[in-house]
């Protein structure tokens, strides 16, 4: 390209674009980098776990249909709302584990950050994309889940009408409202949040554990131990109560456990509504409160901790 | 009096070794000033300092002492950014990305939108030459399309101040002589432009002044004529000139006090026979097809 060339090509630099002035914090900035940090995972196609999801299903549906239509329902509940829970925390970990890791290691997020744009908001966009991509997913498996679940309650009363065409009037509502109920349950939807809640959380605590990480695998690792120790700490808590007193330093310690390794059983409802117990409002709001607590917790540490980071 | 571009004082950095008692001292007591429109090369070996320096300019890493201002700002300071565009050296843009959408990811980052956004994106790929490559995605980009695309994402926000960390590392000639031509191209807009490189003799094409780093200490500092001037001696350039003028010339040196130290042949530079011959070869592989 000659100079000659170049006077041809160029326009000077029109000062109707210019940028607007730095604002100290900015939910378009943050919105900027949760839309790309979104492209960037569904780009990398971790929806294929959704479609895995969806084949579980169909095939334990299929595989279902031996059985009672309560067996059917309550297994089918169980299975959905357990693998629900399961995807969508391998995907908080999975997803998460790479973020920051993969921009520092790529220095994407020396282009990023030499913008005028603050750490706390560059971490604020990370986590956000991650709950966004995790709301989608969530949506679309409980979505699929219903439809199943909606499409196996229209197979039975039909088969079940048709069985009963000579029966009395009364006794055919009843056995649909039996059929009705066992397959519906409104706890259904608010179990299915907290899941969201703990998909959250451990996305939020995966976020934290990476800024410190020196791999990937390292950050995987760390949060597979942090998944079955929370699975397992309640037991361990009461345990521990049971054996020594409850004084403050007791109280102190088991707090400190528990900002760590925070109980992930707490968030486990999916008994609950395959037993068909009633989610009590104030269990499920203390749950939420919960889950939302920790992912706050989680995402200031990680802010706080990549503010001091050297990149 | 204006503030300069980019003021370093007594800047020390030191990397401590973990699990090790040492440490390493990556640049020591270094004070610069930049002003406001000069192209200015920080140069030096690999690991001499000159990446660290610009880190911290641009509030990526902290010192251990002394300070850095941005026009008048401190560099630690988010805002101070704000007249700031940075290439990092050898940058992997979200491969993902086309080069459109890496343009208006960065815009936004710096407040940009709408129309605004667009005719900016716009421009910059006019700009850079990837008008035709912007709806393709980065991971099938070249060495020197990065690169390109890494200057435009730099100038989104029209900053005052443009840092370069090797811009034109691992990039072909052809490639790098574009890079070099946008830089002298920012010059003439007057924005500052403060660049690293290990590549002498580009430097010595594009920089108003040079600092020479070595094991983190500047050595060297100052207007590139005035250092690389050799004080008794000049030379001519003379064209057309036949045997028995330089004869002359030679008898009328001898005669005097002066000596001839050496006559050679003008000689075109390795790049500039490399551009014309490749120019040669695309334009007859053109013609072939």
């Amino acid at each position: 390209m000659t100079d000659a060339e170049h006077a041809s090509t160029l326009q000077p630099f029109n000062a109707s674009t210019s940028a607007k002035r730095y604002r100290p914090f900015s939910f378009s900035r943050i919105y900027a980098i949760t839309i790309n940090t979104v492209t960037e995972l569904t780009r990398l196609k971790v929806f294929y776990v959704l479609l895995i999801f969806a084949l579980l299903l169909i095939g334990s549906s299929i595989f279902m249909a031996q059985f009672s239509f309560q067996q059917e329902f309550q297994i089918l509940k169980d299975v959905s709302l357990g693998a629900i829970s399961l995807f969508t925390s391998l995907l908080a970990i999975v997803a998460t584990a790479r973020l920051l890791p993969q921009d520092i290691e790529d220095r994407t997020v020396y282009t990023i950050l030499a913008k005028p744009v603050p750490r706390l908001e560059y971490v604020l966009g990370k986590i956000s994309g991650v709950l966004l991509l995790l709301a989608i997913s969530t949506v679309v498996m409980g979505a699929a889940f219903l439809l199943v679940l909606y499409t196996r309650e229209q197979a039975v009363m039909h088969a079940t009408l048709r069985q009963m065409s000579g029966a009395p009037p009364d006794q055919v509502a009843d056995a649909m409202r039996t059929i009705r109920s066992s397959a519906f349950n409104i706890d259904i939807f608010p179990g299915i949040v907290i899941i969201y809640l703990k998909a959250c959380l451990l996305a939020a605590l995966t976020l934290f554990v990476s800024t410190f990480a020196t791999s990937n695998i390292f950050t995987i690792v760390v949060m597979a131990f942090i998944y079955f120790i929370g699975h397992l700490q309640a037991t361990a808590r009461d345990y521990w109560l049971q054996e020594h007193s409850s004084g403050l330093v007791t109280r102190v310690f088991l707090a400190v456990v528990a900002l760590f390794f925070p109980d992930l059983q707490a968030f486990n409802l999916v008994d609950d509504i395959v037993a068909g117990t009633a989610i009590s409002l104030a269990v499920f709001a203390k749950t939420a409160v919960l889950g939302v607590f920790y992912t706050v917790i989680y995402t200031l540490l990680a802010a706080f901790v990549f503010y001091g980071k050297e990149l | 009096m204006t503030n300069p571009a980019v003021a370093v004082h007594g800047l020390t950095k030191i990397f401590s070794v973990p699990f090790h008692r040492q440490s390493i001292v990556a640049v020591k007591d270094l004070n610069l000033r930049i002003e406001p429109g000069e192209v200015y090369g920080l140069l030096g070996p690999n690991g001499s300092g000159k990446s660290t320096t610009l880190k911290i300019i641009l509030g990526l890493v902290s010192p251990t002492r002394g300070r850095t201002e941005i026009f008048g700002r401190d560099s630690r300071l988010v805002q101070s950014r704000d007249a700031v565009g940075f290439l990092p050296e050898n940058p992997y843009f979200q491969k993902f990305l086309t080069g459109k959408e890496t343009l208006r990811f960065f815009g936004r980052l710096c407040g940009l939108r709408g129309a605004k956004l667009k005719n900016r994106v716009n421009e910059l790929l006019d700009l850079v030459e990837l008008s035709k490559a912007r709806n393709r995605r980065l991971g099938t980009y070249s060495k020197g399309m990065l690169q390109r695309i890494g200057l435009a994402q730099a100038l989104i926000h029209d900053p005052k101040l443009v840092v370069l960390d090797e811009p034109t590392a691992g990039v072909d000639p052809a490639g790098s002589r574009d890079i070099r031509d946008l830089i002298l191209d920012l010059k003439r807009r007057g924005i500052t432009v403060l660049l690293s490189s290990h590549l002498l003799a580009q430097a010595q094409e594009i920089c108003d002044r040079v600092g020479i780093l070595a094991d983190g200490v500047l050595v060297r500092e100052g207007h590139l004529q005035e250092l690389i001037a050799i004080e008794n001696q000049t030379e001519f350039v003379i064209a057309d000139a036949s045997d028995e003028l330089v004869r002359e010339i030679e008898s009328f040196v001898n005669r005097s006090r002066a000596k001839l130290i050496e006559r050679r042949k003008s000689t075109t530079t390795l790049e500039r026979l490399f551009l014309e011959a490749t120019a040669k070869n695309d334009e007859g592989v053109t013609k072939q097809k």
